[in-house]
């Protein structure tokens, strides 16, 4: 697991990818973080990346209801979004890379 | 408008130290009663009284005013704005408790030129508020300032008004003017009366907008170059 | 039914969220909490924690990309202060853009505050260049308020120095204040006020006309730790819309929150 310091500064950008796969809620989010091995999140640090991608107009919601239980907020990402994407996606290639040859281990 | 807000808030602001004001106000009144029974006598103390009450009141209001003066500098006030506004409200007050007086010395005492006694009286207290200003000015720590204050007005009664000392003292006029109110003197003791008045006031204040504009100066520097990361 | 989105909500508000959104984020949080089965003080902790924290999450800006640092608003080179033969410090250089935060740190009496005062213009240095933006807010450590004013006057005092009219500068000063977590009472003298809400008013008064550059005197002097958090919140608002930040602190613990750190130590001098 990736300790959370590190994953902050990265969250929004996970967050935004698995949105442009497809429209999901927060639970759905956190299973997918957590299937894909990066974090197991807790709500109070995903919940509040979700609002604020909102805010910011990079992912937008949607009401939706559930087979079980109250209604669900799906967010799907937004052309904004998608722009802000690929230049976290870019950064974040550039941060990887250069952390790989610091401790010289190339990914394959 | 900088210095008529500062004038209404420092007017609040004396207007809340209740018991100080009650002390300020009353003081005055046991000067006059001393010698009720000499008219001369107790107006000039009346006087002096009222002169000693609103320097020392605006001593300790330019005092407290002393940590927030160079905020409101940097905010963007004048000097002008900050310690004329101060001034307007003191002298305000001076010729409100004057007036008062002025009242009780007409219900109490029998006088020919009583509108002298209000213009001892109101340019007394227009004097007083440039001076506890100036001594404020001059020296930070309210004891001492006070202490000045008290050693001015006791030379200012002790002192032979017909000396020398008497003349350099700064409520000099109110003896001029009053003399010619109660006893009856010429007008060239209304005229010099007036014109030491006029020069005192024009000293003080000028004194105290001098002093303050020094201590209160802004170092100006030199906006950075515009440059970006 | 735990009374938690209560509890939530009205912490909401205090922070100067509006209350309809704080309803509608008191009824989101509730759901969120649902989708996990969990209790909401199980799943997010403590009511008014959490609001804190969403509140500042919302309010900093979107990870990874670090935004540019904007212009130099404050530069000091060589800067030197001395009293009669006692060098109080000399050789410092500092430059702060908007959207950084510069911490002065050092021993006590190493002439952290005499630094700042110079910054401001309220001191002259010995020797040395500065170069400044010209809107300058200053907060001391303590003082610099008017004993027997209410917090309202003191808003209109500092706005009409300012040149704002009474009105915009009282609302102005309100809405500033709620960013703190702090209403002010209407007929309160300052003097009957807390040390922490009396250093509140301080910097909402060093704020208040707009300043370009923040110099703040280890303004947290009486704050809980509420308030304590809620200023640092602050600052990171004030870096993320732009403005330059000198602080003086001897909090080590906060250096990781700055991007500058000049250590004054024992013989002055020296960007860390």
């Amino acid at each position: 697991m990736t300790p959370r310091p590190w994953l902050h500064g990265f969250l929004d950008l996970c967050l935004l990818a698995m949105l442009r796969d497809q429209p999901d809620y927060g639970y759905g989010l956190a299973q997918r973080l957590a299937a894909a091995g990066v974090a197991d999140i807790p709500g109070g640090t995903l919940y509040p990346a979700l609002l604020r991608l909102e805010q910011q107009g990079l992912a937008s919601p949607s009401w939706a209801p559930s087979e079980s239980g109250p209604r669900r907020k799906y967010y799907a990402i937004t052309p904004a979004g998608l722009d802000t994407l690929h230049a976290q996606a870019e950064e974040w290639r550039g941060f990887r890379d250069g952390v790989d040859s610091l401790i010289g281990e190339r990914v394959r | 408008m900088t210095a008529l807000t500062v004038a209404g808030l420092s007017a609040r602001e004396v207007g809340r130290r209740r018991t100080a004001l009650l002390l300020v106000i009353s003081l005055p009144l046991w000067f006059y009663l001393v010698r009720r029974d000499l008219t001369g006598q107790s107006t000039r103390m009346l006087t002096l009284g009222i002169a000693w009450a609103v320097s020392t009141l605006t001593l300790f209001v330019v005092n407290a005013a002393r940590g927030v003066d160079p905020r409101l500098r940097l905010s963007g006030a004048s000097v002008a704005g900050i310690i004329g506004g101060r001034l307007i409200a003191m002298s305000g007050f001076g010729l409100l408790l004057a007036g008062g007086y002025l009242i009780l010395v007409g219900v109490d005492q029998d006088i020919d030129r009583f509108w002298a006694i209000g213009l001892m009286m109101g340019i007394t207290a227009l004097i007083a508020a440039p001076f506890g200003s100036l001594v404020g000015a001059l020296l930070p720590r309210e004891l001492e300032g006070a202490l000045a204050l008290l050693s001015v007005c006791a030379v200012q009664m002790l002192a032979d008004p017909a000396g020398t000392i008497a003349k350099f003292m700064p409520f000099w006029s109110a003896r001029e003017i009053g003399t010619y109110a109660v006893d009856g003197g010429g007008t060239d003791l209304l005229w010099r009366g007036l014109a030491h008045a006029g020069a005192v006031w024009l000293l003080c204040t000028g004194g105290t907008l001098a002093v303050f504009a020094y201590r209160l100066r802004l170092a100006r520097y030199p906006e950075p170059v515009l440059e970006r990361a | 039914m735990s009374d938690w989105p209560l509890r939530f909500e009205a912490e909401l508000v205090r922070l100067g969220v509006q209350p309809e959104r704080a309803r509608q984020l008191g009824a989101e949080t509730t759901a969120q909490a649902g989708e996990h089965a969990a209790d909401p003080d199980r799943f997010f902790g403590p009511a008014h924690l959490y609001a804190r924290h969403l509140v500042a999450e919302l309010q900093s800006p979107t990870a990874a990309v670090p935004s540019l640092p904007g212009p130099v608003m404050l530069r000091l080179a060589g800067v030197s202060k001395r009293y009669r033969r006692r060098e109080v410090f000399s050789g410092v250089d500092l430059t702060v853009r908007g959207g950084e935060v510069a911490a002065i740190v050092g021993a006590n009496g190493c002439g952290k505050s005499t630094l700042l005062r110079i910054c401001a213009g309220l001191t002259r240095p010995t020797g040395g260049d500065i170069r400044r933006a010209r809107r300058v807010g200053f907060v001391p450590q303590d003082g610099g308020t008017a004993g027997w004013l209410t917090a309202e006057e003191h808003f209109t005092l500092f706005g009409a120095a300012a040149g704002m009219a009474p009105r915009k500068a009282r609302s102005t000063g309100t809405h500033l204040a709620s960013r703190l977590a702090w209403r002010p009472g209407h007929r309160q003298p300052v003097q009957e006020l807390s040390g922490g809400t009396r250093q509140k008013l301080n910097l909402v008064l060093g704020e208040l006309h707009g300043p370009d550059l923040l110099l703040l005197d280890e303004p947290y002097q009486g704050f809980d730790q509420g308030s304590y958090l809620d200023f640092w919140r602050q600052v990171r608002e004030w870096r993320d819309a732009g403005r330059a930040v000198v602080v003086v602190t001897h909090l080590l613990h906060e250096l990781e929150n700055v991007d500058h750190v000049l250590d004054l130590g024992a013989h002055g001098g020296g960007d860390r």
